[in-house]
């Protein structure tokens, strides 16, 4: 019985419509909210309509307010504005903390990668349980390291690849701020980076931690037949997507000073990177792979493009099944699943199945003619535009660059 | 020069019974290519899985035999000590143990010696005494090294295969039964501070999935096609495409 009441005279007074003589308004809508909203199917196809161009067009994404970054015509260098819009918040400040817990982050040319945001995540873990702080050890960074969530940052010596020297310089912070844990990614250096250091401490490496937690910390051993599990011990190295980055409130991220380490005689005399060859590696290896669909018909352009870009070509099924590229460059459930940071779309509508195969890609670029294919959805950046004409302009522009 | 590649007793993915690890096939192989005097040396409680390196191309084999779950370091460490080679080449991490990839670096550690992981190509240096090793990075790179001589090196899997298992090697080859004195390893830290269990398989974060909020909204975040979508462009010359498209590539720092 706790319905409110009606009281329909009260409901036929608020319909009155002002004058002379008593009138009511009977088929106006009550103030209250409440109520399905009705359709105006007039406003929402005038919220729909994409401006400029000769024939009607209408973007149905039913996302918040229709069409907010559709911009037209003119270059929109900046970002979104609801990006823009947020006020960044106060950063999380730690200025006594109880105890230190390094995070040692690979950071290859000053860049986090995804690994080095999980071990901070699993060191923020660890860190937020007792009320330490997270100091994040890296080579000098151009990444935000606060929002990654380092409470100090500490810049290792970048001196190329000198892992004798990075392991002294590690050992000389860890003899003069006795941190509680140390983090390191099982990556190809972080691994051999935390092997060093363990064995200069003499201590044991709990190795490939597959779970982590304040209370656990757990990794497989005897082949993957067995696992240990225990609380979290001083030196870990922790698998690749075990643990979630960090993704609460930024911290402060301030600089502390290095100590002065060591010195040591290196083995290693002299180190040079060789990058991968984009013409031959797999697509499996490539980290930036550009693809080829229906929308392309000169693929001599195409494999120059890719060439220019330094990216190793791909394509869709379609493409590959008219035998217009080779069948291992097919993208795809059905050809191969890509692992590549960045992903650059000429001409593919993006079936599902080809969305499977770039769904770890981080970074999409499409470029296409129809505004509503699924592999614009996709992209972070997309241009509506046939790639056919877009080719020899990108061609155009990276050789004036080169030259 | 006298090479030793370190030999330990795998576990068949499968089955569960010794085999000769793939790595430590794909040292002997990497080791032959680079000429002088190779031999193994290994210390297990059997030679199962472990004599199989006298097929793949290994002439001799020395075996120290230990009892089961002792610590072997200290021997290898010996007899390392006593045979000086200059180069020690070793897989990854041992199978079926702790698993934690140390012994190379503590042996290194012991013996004063430089250690260069994820090798997939060795030759010799321009300057005497030195190695230019190739090292095997992520995503297809390398790395060219040149260090100095006396060192341990472990190889990656992108290394050369090994070579195919040839019977009649397997028997002309010496298995050698070898006697150290070393002084017994420290023991265990903290014996009984990780619980030993059986394994559970436990899955990976999906990359690109989302990790905050409730559970249906990850479930959207990782089924629906990249959410609210990104920068739509429409209308541009194609100049103005290729500018905008090569300004966003080098902002991700993907052009170089």
């Amino acid at each position: 019985m706790s319905r409110p009441r009606k009281d329909p005279r009260a409901e036929r007074q608020a319909r009155a419509v002002p004058g002379q003589r008593p009138r009511y308004d009977l088929a106006r809508r009550p103030e209250t909210p409440g109520g399905r909203p009705r359709h105006d199917p007039r406003v929402e196809i005038a919220r729909a309509r994409v401006p400029g161009g000769a024939r009607l067009r209408l973007d149905r994404t039913q996302h918040a307010g229709s069409s907010p970054s559709v911009a037209i015509g003119a270059m929109s260098a900046t970002p979104p504005a609801s990006t823009t819009l947020l006020a960044a918040p106060t950063p999380r400040v730690v200025a006594e903390p109880a105890f230190l817990v390094f995070a040692v982050a690979d950071a290859p040319d000053g860049r986090l990668t995804g690994h080095d945001r999980q071990v901070l995540g699993g060191a923020r873990l660890l860190a937020d349980a007792d009320g330490g702080a997270v100091v994040l050890l890296a080579p000098p960074l151009v990444d935000d390291a606060g929002a990654a969530g380092a409470d100090r940052l500490l810049a290792l010596p970048s001196l190329g690849y000198a892992p004798e020297t990075l392991a002294a310089a590690l050992l000389a912070e860890i003899a003069a701020r006795a941190p509680r844990h140390i983090l390191f990614p099982e990556s190809p250096d972080g691994g051999d980076l935390a092997r060093r250091v363990a064995v200069s401490l003499g201590e044991p490496l709990f190795a490939d931690v597959e779970q982590l937690s304040a209370r656990t910390a757990i990794r497989p051993t005897g082949g993957r037949r067995r696992e240990q599990a225990g609380a979290p011990p001083r030196l870990m190295t922790l698998g690749e997507g075990r643990v979630a980055p960090h993704l609460g409130d930024p911290h402060e991220a301030r600089t502390i000073d290095p100590c002065e380490p060591t010195e040591t005689t290196p083995g290693i005399l002299r180190a040079e990177a060789v990058p991968a060859d984009p013409a031959t590696v797999s697509l499996a290896d490539a980290r930036f792979v550009v693809s080829a669909g229906n929308g392309i018909t000169d693929f001599t352009s195409f494999k120059h493009l890719a060439a220019a870009l330094g990216a190793t070509p791909g394509a869709s099924r379609v493409v590959c099944d008219a035998g217009l590229m080779p069948r291992a460059a097919q993208v795809g459930a059905s050809g191969t699943v890509l692992d590549a940071d960045c992903y650059f779309a000429l001409g593919i509508a993006g079936a599902p199945q080809h969305l499977q195969g770039i769904a770890g890609c981080e970074h999409v670029v499409a470029v296409n003619t129809d505004l509503h294919a699924a592999m614009v959805e996709r992209a972070e950046l997309s241009i509506i535009a046939d790639a056919q004409a877009v080719m020899p302009a990108l061609l155009r522009l990276l050789a004036e660059g080169g030259a | 020069m006298k090479i030793t590649v370190l030999l330990s007793p795998g576990l068949h993915p499968l089955s569960g019974k010794p085999v000769l690890p793939r790595l430590e096939a794909q040292a002997i192989a990497l080791g032959k290519s680079l000429g002088g005097v190779l031999s193994g040396l290994a210390a297990a409680s059997c030679p199962d899985g472990v004599a199989d390196a006298l097929g793949h191309g290994l002439a001799q084999l020395d075996l120290i035999a230990t009892t089961e779950g002792e610590d072997p370091m200290p021997l290898l460490a010996a007899a390392l000590a006593e045979d000086g080679p200059k180069l020690v080449l070793a897989g990854r991490r041992s199978q079926g143990g702790e698993e934690s990839g140390l012994v190379p670096y503590a042996l290194a550690k012991a013996l004063g010696l430089g250690v260069v992981a994820d090798a997939v190509a060795i030759e010799p240096g321009t300057e005497p005494g030195t190695l230019s090793i190739l090292q095997a990075l992520p995503k297809g790179a390398r790395r060219r090294v040149v260090a100095r001589l006396p060192m341990v090196v472990t190889v990656h899997p992108a290394a050369p295969p090994a070579l195919p298992y040839a019977y009649g090697a397997a028997r002309r080859g010496t298995l050698r039964a070898r006697r150290v004195q070393a002084a017994p390893g420290a023991p265990d830290a903290a014996p009984g501070l990780f619980e030993e269990r059986a394994y559970r398989k436990r899955p990976k974060l999906m990359r690109g999935a989302g990790t905050g909020g409730s559970a249906a909204e990850r479930l959207r975040a990782a089924t629906e096609a990249g959410g609210a979508g990104g920068r739509v462009l429409t209308d541009l010359s194609p100049e103005q495409a290729a500018r905008t498209i090569l300004d966003h590539l080098a902002g991700l720092g993907i052009l170089r």
